[in-house]
């Protein structure tokens, strides 16, 4: 079977050929450990730093203050857990917002378990923040607050520079997660006061498996791996050089390609959520203006998403259903983003989540749209809970 | 996490057979709900006992649409007997094998549809006579038997032990009320669902069929009406009188058997009369007695001949899952337990006096209904010998309260009687559950249809709306029963 016209960049991104063309090297031979002292180190060593490099140069930060981790998920756990250890010991309160990804959401879980009080802060129905409502969630004793930059579900951006000035004045760290900012949006932490931020690699046409946490110079942190040293004693463990090689190259790339890549995705996006609303009972989720170049997060009335997701599949698209869901099982739950952005169950059940890429094509999109209208037209056939709108 | 589908189920996804309404149904059903996901829509055409046509309708994942394919190919055009057996093992296998982990609901739900239009269709059938009650009607001679079906061992084995007889076993399970456990949450096991689950794993077909009007007008507000009325009812009574015995023989009328079966314990001797069964602390001779004797006639009771020991040996070595459910309790549509707090939330309850046998005034009580014959906790009223219940005057809002020898009769009058044997063969009188018999002479009272049974000993906490059942000398069979009257003030 070939291969499937892939709309899931959002899940994550094709490994771009120059960023594999990059990698290779530390692939194929020279493994030094960074850490080694002769040459083979070395060369590992001063791969890891241009990583570091490109890295900052995308955020607009100094090298000192990039963190490589394993991922998204790693760094987003390390800002929040690392900074709430971090303060001070009558700092014993957080504030995240409702639409946070999993990351972080779980990670103020584990700090309320361990006697953190936490704010979960709700969002409009376009799953934005209101930062008047989340100047007043702030407390003197609040150790961190997380915001994501923009929403993994439904792509809302968040006002996340009027949220980290509030932040700043106050002296509160501000954790950002964005990962999948990065690469759609210009970053630039000099202009944007977060105390930390969360990148992935494979969001952004890098590998699996790396990632980085950008922390303000002075921000104080507790590592949750200990080991080596590595990593100025904040995320041990020897490097994974060709991984991080990949990040910066990744990063490199979408640094001086992020204008063309956003409007090329928007373009495409635009297309989309013109031509999937054409479908009656057919609803975009998320803000109209404020949201991700590449998502369009649909509501399709009387269809469950998994059903829809298998039957464009089998077409040849893949897109996704959101948050993955096991029908029935404990694990069948409705996002919690969309339920904070006040849908219902039904309709979160009933949603999907198409993301493009800076590869994919007007062609793709145009047979997407036909596969999807068959899709829909015949699972609604099956569908006791859809009546036809009249036309 | 994602997993993975046979490619029979996304060919069923993307492909799929018999979708839409029949036209002019003979039943429909639905099951789950949109909150929890998935919903699921049979519509079936039932013709001389065949499914001559059977489209679905689903709203879930894709092993929920796939199963309904599948599900309505496998049934479309079979004998109705031949559908109701298709189990969740039957259509796995048509979707290629298991399902991943937490996708097996996808198979009940679907099932569950296809019964309920089955049950639609039954229930279509009997029109009022399911509200109304049945009388039975004439029948075949064929070994065919419908045997009753709780969920629990009792009624597993019962059926398993008619197959293994030779009989041809169709299983039914009643819908009562809607407090069965579980029963409001579609993802939770479900006794109708594990009682099904329990028929196909022993290949036999199962029914459902919705008695929850009848049961409500015959045994649940007779129950209230009964503690209102300063009585002490019994449902299982009332429910073999009006409801069991009664849905199980349509069933066998409609299918053409001519026996139905249940997991009493009891036996059925000649005449017929009911007879005691071997394990005889399981009797339930006691709460068998208004069977009519059309319809004991038609009766088996395997587990007369077994020990509740026996039965959960053979569950447990024909490895049925029922083997380790707990006893099933009191009152089913109580599942609590607490029968005052149910009957309380149904009626409007007042305080009142209690009081001596002479009328004094002892204390106060919170209501009549709590209280019942022969009781000693709970009266509020300190005394120097230990006092009980006497009495329950509703008319008056009073508990009349005495010593354990007030509580004393000589002389029980029953009515509403069935008699299996000529009521001059009765030698002993039950009047309490579990309770023994008591040796007394039995003559017809003052009122039209009552009988007076003379006690050789005086009997305690005889209380009006329970049970007296009349024994034969040797004690073994059951001559008839009736129901304790009230003391006339």
């Amino acid at each position: 079977m070939e291969h499937a016209v892939y709309l899931d960049n959002a899940a994550t991104t094709p490994l771009d050929q120059r960023v594999l063309e990059a990698m290779l090297p530390y692939l194929r031979g020279g493994r030094g450990n960074p850490s080694s002292l002769h040459a083979a180190g070395a060369a590992a060593r001063d791969a890891v730093e241009v990583a570091r490099g490109a890295v900052a140069a995308m955020l607009g930060a100094n090298p000192e203050e990039i963190l490589f981790t394993a991922g998204g998920t790693e760094a987003d756990n390390l800002a929040v857990l690392g900074l709430a250890r971090a303060a001070s010991p009558e700092k014993r309160h957080v504030v995240v917002s409702r639409v946070e990804h999993a990351a972080v959401r779980e990670a103020a879980r584990r700090l309320e378990s361990e006697g953190f009080e936490v704010t979960s802060l709700g969002v409009d129905a376009d799953g934005l923040v209101d930062p008047a409502k989340f100047a007043g969630a702030l407390r003197p004793e609040t150790a961190l607050a997380a915001v994501v930059w923009a929403n993994n579900e439904v792509g809302t951006v968040e006002p996340i520079e009027e949220l980290a000035q509030i932040c700043a004045e106050r002296g509160i760290p501000l954790h950002a997660d964005a990962v999948q900012a990065t690469g759609r949006l210009p970053l630039d932490v000099g202009e944007v006061p977060v105390a930390t931020l969360a990148i992935s690699a494979h969001k952004l046409y890098g590998p699996q498996g790396a990632g980085a946490l950008y922390v303000r110079e002075g921000i104080p942190l507790e590592p949750l791996v200990f080991g080596g040293g590595q990593e100025r004693g904040l995320r041990s463990g020897t490097e994974n050089v060709a991984g991080l090689v990949g990040l910066g190259e990744a990063s490199r790339l979408a640094d001086r390609e992020l204008e063309e890549r956003a409007w090329h995705e928007r373009r495409l996006r635009d297309r989309i959520l013109a031509g999937a609303t054409a479908i009656p009972g057919v609803r975009v989720n998320g803000h109209p203006e404020k949201r991700l170049s590449n998502n369009a997060h649909l509501t399709v009335e009387g269809v469950e998403a998994e059903g829809l997701v298998l039957f464009v599949d089998s077409l040849g698209y893949a897109v996704g259903n959101g948050s993955a869901c096991a029908s029935g099982s404990a694990g069948h739950k409705a996002s919690p983003v969309l339920l904070a952005m006040g849908r219902d169950e039904r309709e979160a059940f009933s949603s999907v989540r198409v993301t493009v890429g800076k590869d994919n094509t007007d062609e793709e999109v145009e047979g997407f749209l036909e596969a999807f209208s068959a899709a829909v037209a015949r699972l609604r056939e099956l569908s006791p809970l859809y009546t036809r709108v009249e036309s | 996490m994602a997993d993975r589908y046979n490619p029979q189920v996304i060919e069923h996804l993307v492909r799929p057979r018999r979708v839409g309404e029949v036209s002019e149904a003979s039943g429909v059903g639905e099951s789950g709900d949109a909150a929890c996901g998935d919903v699921a829509r049979f519509s079936v055409r039932i013709e001389s006992k065949v499914l001559t046509d059977v489209r679905y309708k689903v709203y879930g994942c894709a092993a929920c649409i796939a199963a309904g394919s599948a599900l309505a190919e496998l049934v479309n055009g079979e004998p109705l007997l031949g559908a109701a057996r298709v189990s969740k093992q039957d259509l796995q296998e048509a979707l290629g094998g298991p399902l991943s982990l937490g996708k097996e609901h996808a198979l009940t739900l679907v099932l569950d549809a296809l019964h309920k239009a089955f049950e639609d269709h039954l229930n279509r059938e009997a029109g009022d006579i399911l509200v109304e009650g049945y009388g039975g009607a004439a029948n075949s001679g064929a070994k065919g038997v419908v045997a009753a079906m709780s969920g629990g061992v009792d009624s597993a084995v019962t059926a398993l032990l008619l197959k293994e007889a030779g009989y041809e076993v169709v299983t039914v399970t009643f819908r009562l009320h809607d407090g069965e456990k579980g029963s409001r949450s579609c993802c939770s096991p479900d006794t109708v669902l594990f009682a099904r689950d329990t028929a196909h794993r022993m290949r036999l077909p199962h029914f459902t069929l919705n008695l929850k009007e009848l049961f409500n007008k015959r045994v649940m507000r007779d129950f209230v009406g009964s503690y209102r009325q300063g009585r002490t009812p019994n449902p299982c009574v009332a429910c073999n009188a009006h409801v069991k015995f009664h849905a199980a023989a349509f069933l066998a009328d409609r299918l053409g058997f001519k026996k139905v079966a249940t997991g009493h314990y009891a036996k059925v001797a000649d005449g017929p009369a009911l007879a005691r069964p071997v394990d005889e602390r399981k009797d339930q001779t006691y709460v068998l007695w208004p069977i009519p004797r059309e319809l004991l006639k038609r009766a088996i009771f395997p587990l007369g001949d077994y020990r509740k020991t026996e039965v959960r040996r053979i569950a447990e070595e024909r490895g049925l899952a029922v083997a380790y459910t707990p006893e099933s309790q009191d009152i089913c549509f109580i599942p609590d337990g607490d029968y005052r707090g149910y009957v309380r939330k149904k009626v409007k309850v007042e305080p009142g006096d209690v009081v001596d046998r002479e009328g004094a005034v002892l204390g106060r009580h919170e209501g009549v209904v709590d209280f019942t014959i022969g009781q000693r906790r709970g009266i509020g009223v300190s005394a120097s010998t230990p006092l009980y219940v006497t009495e329950v005057r509703p008319q008056t809002n009073q508990v009349v309260v005495g010593r354990r020898q007030d509580l004393e009769v000589r002389e029980v009058r029953v009515r509403g009687l069935n008699w299996f044997l000529d009521p001059r063969e009765a030698r002993f009188v039950q009047v309490r559950y579990n309770s023994a018999p008591v040796a007394c002479e039995i003559e017809k009272g003052e009122a039209s249809g009552e009988w007076v049974a003379r006690l050789a000993e005086p009997a305690a906490g005889v209380a009006p709306g329970q049970s007296a059942v009349f024994y034969t000398g040797d004690g073994k069979r059951v001559v008839g029963g009736g129901v304790v009257a009230s003391r006339e003030t």
